[in-house]
């Protein structure tokens, strides 16, 4: 049976590879620093697959039909989409996916109440590019991306995102293969493309939530880091907060520990990352 | 302006969309906007919003603000994206007149 042996989250904005030597230099130091101290966590708990949960972006949820979930049931996947490879400022790169988890994930979470899409065909925007650049710059380790909506209304509730990320844990371990597998949410934290706090980041609000996660409390966490709060903060994207929820229902909705954070008006994000005891 | 304001079932979501997965598409924004503008079927409103980057009246229109700060990008160009860069300042300009 697979075992989980990290879970993490962290924010994945391309500022941080594609304008990072705009920001201020202690914010460069402190989010390389993060970052780094976050993949060797990750690299030091061998996982053979990653599986990752972030916000879609609107770039393959077609709008006609936007699935809450879709996981990428490829054997190879290459990044960055065409159109976001000089904002990004990532080369071109591939990763291997894991079709066989990918399908068991699908098939099982159906058991269990989950009607997750599955695609072969999923373009890599930030969402991917930015946190493998940081955590596994070698791209050797295997990546099932699970795609989902934060933001095209109506969005999954912190409720049921956790209680999703419970049944992908529950999953993953009844995979019957001999695998070490990390959970990964990327997005986040307060930020605001296409609104009016476009060049502002709400550190009050990412202090707060930050300290909500630490809590260990998971039914607080869903009660209090609503849709709203989440939009009050930077509209069209803290609601990728959503993802960091699955992956604490994925962690079995313990206490999460801050790795860094670093409010970055320079890359129009709060920057930082959590993880959770495995 | 926002998410909760987005009509899914706008010609100028569509024409954003697939504009950013289609190099073809993209030259085309580039070289014939007002083709491709009638090819999606966009209305009067949405047109003259496009086509002049007019950011407030397309979230208006219904536009995912996602896509808002993409129109800059395929206006002013996408790369090293800072608060400074042509994009960035037209998002200032449109959105925030001109602030910060």
């Amino acid at each position: 049976m697979a075992e989980i042996v990290s879970v993490l989250a962290l924010a994945h904005a391309p500022g941080a590879t594609g304008w990072l030597d705009r920001a201020p230099r202690h914010e460069q130091e402190a989010l390389l620093a993060g970052y780094a101290a976050m993949g060797e966590k990750l690299r030091a708990a061998r996982p053979d697959v990653i599986v990752g949960v972030a916000n879609d972006h609107l770039l393959n949820f077609p709008l006609e039909s936007i699935p809450d979930w879709c996981v990428g049931t490829a054997e190879r996947w290459r990044g960055p989409a065409e159109w976001f490879r000089d904002w990004v400022n990532i080369p071109p790169y591939e990763v291997a996916g894991e079709r066989e988890l990918a399908r068991h994930i699908v098939r099982e979470s159906a058991r269990r109440g989950f009607n997750l899409a599955f695609s072969d065909r999923l373009e890599f925007d930030d969402n991917w590019s930015v946190p493998l650049k940081f955590l596994t710059p070698d791209y050797g380790v295997p990546l099932v991306p699970i795609h989902m909506n934060c933001v095209v209304p109506p969005l999954p509730e912190p409720e049921r995102c956790y209680a999703f990320g419970r049944t992908l844990a529950e999953v993953v371990r009844a995979w019957p293969a001999r695998a070490r597998v990390a959970v990964m949410g990327t997005g986040g934290l307060s930020h605001d493309p296409g609104g009016p706090k476009y060049f502002a980041v709400d550190e009050k609000f990412d202090r707060w939530f930050l300290e909500l996660l630490a809590s260990g409390d998971p039914q607080k966490v869903v009660r209090e880091a609503t849709i709203e709060r989440m939009i009050a903060a930077g509209d069209g994207g803290t609601v990728e907060l959503l993802a960091w929820i699955v992956a604490l229902g994925a962690a079995g909705g313990g206490p999460a520990m801050a790795d860094f954070y670093v409010p970055s008006v320079a890359l129009r994000c709060g920057m930082g990352g959590v993880s959770w005891a495995p | 302006m926002s998410i909760l304001n987005t009509d899914k079932t706008l010609p100028a979501n569509k024409l954003i969309f697939e504009v950013r997965r289609d190099v073809r598409l993209r030259e085309r924004f580039s070289t014939d906007l007002e083709g491709l503008m009638s090819d999606y079927g966009l209305s009067e409103a949405e047109k003259d919003a496009l086509r002049n980057a007019d950011l407030e009246r397309l979230g208006e229109l219904g536009m995912h603000p996602y896509f808002l700060p993409q129109v800059t990008r395929l206006f002013r160009g996408a790369g090293y994206n800072h608060n400074e860069s042509a994009a960035a300042r037209l998002y200032a300009e449109k959105m925030l007149k001109g602030k910060p």
